[in-house]
């Protein structure tokens, strides 16, 4: 079926695009964001460690499910199987209104002036595409700053003194240290590191008419009880909404970008509720994450564009990374467990650039989100085993004496690391699915042995009695913190999206989520996600509005 | 008033019959496959002077989520509970749940170490199902009364009693 004509379609109500459908409709768009998934409310999942995205045992709580989507996954052996959403070698991100900020930590991180000049700073290694991103950091700054500011943010402005300058400081003051924060903070401060509140997108203080957080163990991975954690659920498309211009629709699954015969799309289509329907635009916004967003250029191919859009140059897809963690855990001789979420508090960015052997890039490091008990009974040190009364013995004597500290190491892109649409595989509606495969480099893990050292070395002057370390490995990682696949650039043949995030080759079709990074920094990424979602939007808002004036002076004559 | 007293006793005796671990008729497994789950699970984690994996009606929670979110695995169950009771009969001449628990303990090291052979990942299985069942939810079925929460000292905080 046919719909009557906007001006914009955004695809995804995520991170992403949940603030361009706000920002163009305040910009005085017509737009319709379309969700695959629904609305959800705290009451549907509650605080249930079996269904939250940490775990995801009992199903996709904030979706995809296991009915609708599969996907094929490469194996440690080279081989490909299917796997369903739930499945860790899926790399989901959740689908839901918000997208992965619905339930995610909340840790609201700027990157680094370096780290979008890496190729600059550092030369790529072998077998790494590095590159430098087309835009600054300074360039940037100013939507750092948006973002944290409309989303909201808490944290101490200053106190991190890695951080690339900032003009703003945070709209919240940090929530305060818990238990283990301030045993880490006084150890950080004893062997000369920087320790400073992790800045997070939850509120400290009521904010936009919402609560303060109440500091509840159920943080990362769940839905908010009180609706303090900052979700474009709760902040940008409630306020895009209420403009009368953006309709948002949920449970529509995009199975196509509809193009005239040259360069132009001129509408997108979609499934809801099994029935197909075609929305005609003046120009499509692609915000489905790293792995879905490559998944609808693919399946829009034409004649044009005969191996999807964008996509001549096989750029589409590429170069798909997460983070390579790497940390440690330490058992101390007290308790320091004391229940208070999210527990996260703490971070040092001594070690996100200038690390010794020449190894490039780096991580901040933090201490962990509260670990779960079933989580907890899966993560015991490698000479403890892994059942029977010593482990029960082990989990009952150590887990509020447990901290742990880790960091996202920044990962050196590899080209053959992809999505690509797998060969027979489609989803309940038809839709070609993905097949994804490829490797961390091996770079990666150098850095991960340095950071899970330094995280060890922490926790010893912080009072443990003993530590382990865990090092990220060989598999690939494109989950949560998913980027990389439509990389920015203002070379078309080695990028898809130019600097503004339209595809180089097409005249309306924008790209804008953890696709375009050209790099993932050495932090949790969404708050860049974000601030690229505002940076693009206000390019889009002057293109778009040119062309509203064009028509309405046509309409006019 | 004795008319009373008789209802509250009827459904007292009632409520006595059932056993302590009954949480309802099994969706998945045959009774001898129940007993079996069963006596892995209490090795996976067994009772001390707090309970255990039995105890906390692990079963429960496997047999429920086998018929609901983990039905992919049923065929697993099926077939790693017959292979596991003709290899523990070939090896030991006995039903698995018949052996003495440092038995089953010995015979379980075994599997793991993969010295039995095409077992070790059902075992890896049931063990992670275990710990899931245990120190999850008591939604799902297992956890019952919160036992895992309480071992740890940490019930007030999961129930969101601290404030």
């Amino acid at each position: 079926m046919k719909l009557p004509s906007v001006d914009i379609v955004v695809v995804g109500a995520g991170a992403a695009g949940g603030i361009v459908a706000e920002q163009l409709a305040l910009g005085g768009l017509r737009v319709v964001l379309l969700e695959r998934g629904r609305w959800q409310k705290f009451s549907e999942t509650r605080h249930d460690e079996l269904r939250s995205q940490r775990t995801t045992v009992l199903g996709n709580a904030f979706g995809p499910d296991d009915e609708h989507h599969v996907r094929l996954a490469q194996m440690p052996d080279g081989s490909f199987q299917k796997v369903l959403p739930s499945e860790g070698s899926y790399n989901n991100i959740a689908a839901c209104v918000g997208g992965g900020t619905f339930s995610y930590g909340a840790m609201a991180w700027r990157y680094m002036e370096r780290d979008f000049r890496m190729r600059s700073v550092y030369g790529a290694p072998e077998g790494s595409s590095l590159e430098d991103w087309p835009l600054t950091y300074q360039d940037l700054e100013p939507f750092y700053t948006k973002a944290e500011w409309e989303i909201g943010v808490s944290g101490r402005a200053g106190a991190n003194p890695f951080e690339s300058p900032r003009q703003k400081p945070y709209p919240m003051p940090p929530l305060p240290f818990n238990l283990e924060a301030g045993v880490l903070a006084a150890a950080a401060k004893r062997i000369g590191w920087h320790s400073f509140p992790i800045p997070m997108a939850i509120n400290s203080v009521p904010y936009q008419g919402r609560p303060a957080c109440i500091f509840c163990p159920h943080c990362v991975g769940f839905a908010c009880e009180v609706n303090a954690k900052n979700s474009t659920a709760v902040t940008t498309i409630p306020r895009a909404i209420a403009t009368k211009r953006c309709e948002l629709r949920t449970g529509c699954v995009a199975s196509r970008i509809v193009m005239d015969a040259g360069s132009k799309a001129s509408g997108i289509e979609y499934f809801q509720d099994d029935k197909l329907y075609e929305q005609p635009c003046r120009a499509v916004v692609v915000s489905c994450s790293a792995t879905e967003s490559p998944r609808l250029l693919f399946n829009s191919a034409t004649k044009l564009f005969p191996r999807g859009l964008g996509n001549n140059n096989d750029w589409v897809g590429r170069n798909l990374q997460g983070h390579a963690y790497s940390g440690a855990s330490g058992i101390f001789e007290k308790d320091l467990f004391d229940g208070l979420g999210p527990a996260a508090r703490v971070a040092c960015c001594d070690f996100n650039h200038g690390l010794p052997n020449g190894l490039k890039g780096g991580a901040m490091i933090a201490n962990e989100f509260i670990c779960l008990p079933y989580l907890y009974s899966r993560t015991v040190p490698p000479q403890v085993p892994r059942w029977g009364i010593q482990h029960k013995r082990f989990v009952r004597e150590n887990y509020t004496r447990t901290v742990g500290v880790k960091g996202p190491v920044q990962e050196m892109p590899v080209f053959e690391s992809r999505v690509e649409l797998a060969p027979d595989l489609k989803d309940h509606w038809g839709i070609p699915s993905l097949r994804i495969s490829g490797h961390r480099h091996s770079h990666d893990i150098e850095v991960g042995k340095f950071i899970a050292t330094k995280c060890e070395e922490w926790l010893k002057e912080a009072g443990a009695v003993s530590t382990w370390k865990s090092v990220a490995g060989r598999g690939l990682s494109g989950g949560q913190h998913q980027a990389g696949t439509c990389r920015m650039g203002s070379d078309p043949k080695i990028s898809v999206v130019d600097r503004s995030c339209r595809i180089h080759d097409l005249d309306n079709v924008y790209v804008v989520d953890g696709s375009v990074h050209v790099n993932n920094g050495g932090f949790n990424p969404s708050l860049t996600i974000q601030a690229i979602a505002y940076w693009a939007s206000a390019h889009m808002v002057k293109e778009l509005r040119r062309g509203l004036t064009d028509i309405v002076i046509r309409v006019t004559i | 008033m004795s008319k009373l007293f008789t209802v509250n006793r009827r459904e007292f005796l009632v409520a006595a019959a059932i056993p302590l671990y009954a949480a309802g008729p099994l969706q998945t497994f045959s009774r001898d496959e129940a007993r079996l789950v069963e006596a892995l699970c209490d090795q996976v984690i067994p009772a001390d002077d707090l309970p255990g994996a039995k105890q906390a009606g692990v079963l429960y929670y496997i047999d429920r989520q086998l018929a609901g979110p983990l039905r992919r695995f049923q065929a697993a169950y099926h077939d790693g509970l017959s292979k596991l009771r003709d290899a523990c009969q070939s090896r030991t001449g006995r039903d698995f749940v018949d052996l003495p628990f440092p038995d089953q303990t010995k015979f379980l090291q075994d599997v793991e170490a993969g010295r039995i052979e095409k077992l070790d990942s059902f075992w890896r299985l049931v063990i992670d199902h275990t710990m899931q069942g245990f120190y999850g939810s008591p939604a799902h079925g297992g956890n019952r009364d919160e036992v895992s929460w309480d071992m740890l000292g940490i019930r007030d905080v999961m129930e969101g009693h601290t404030h």
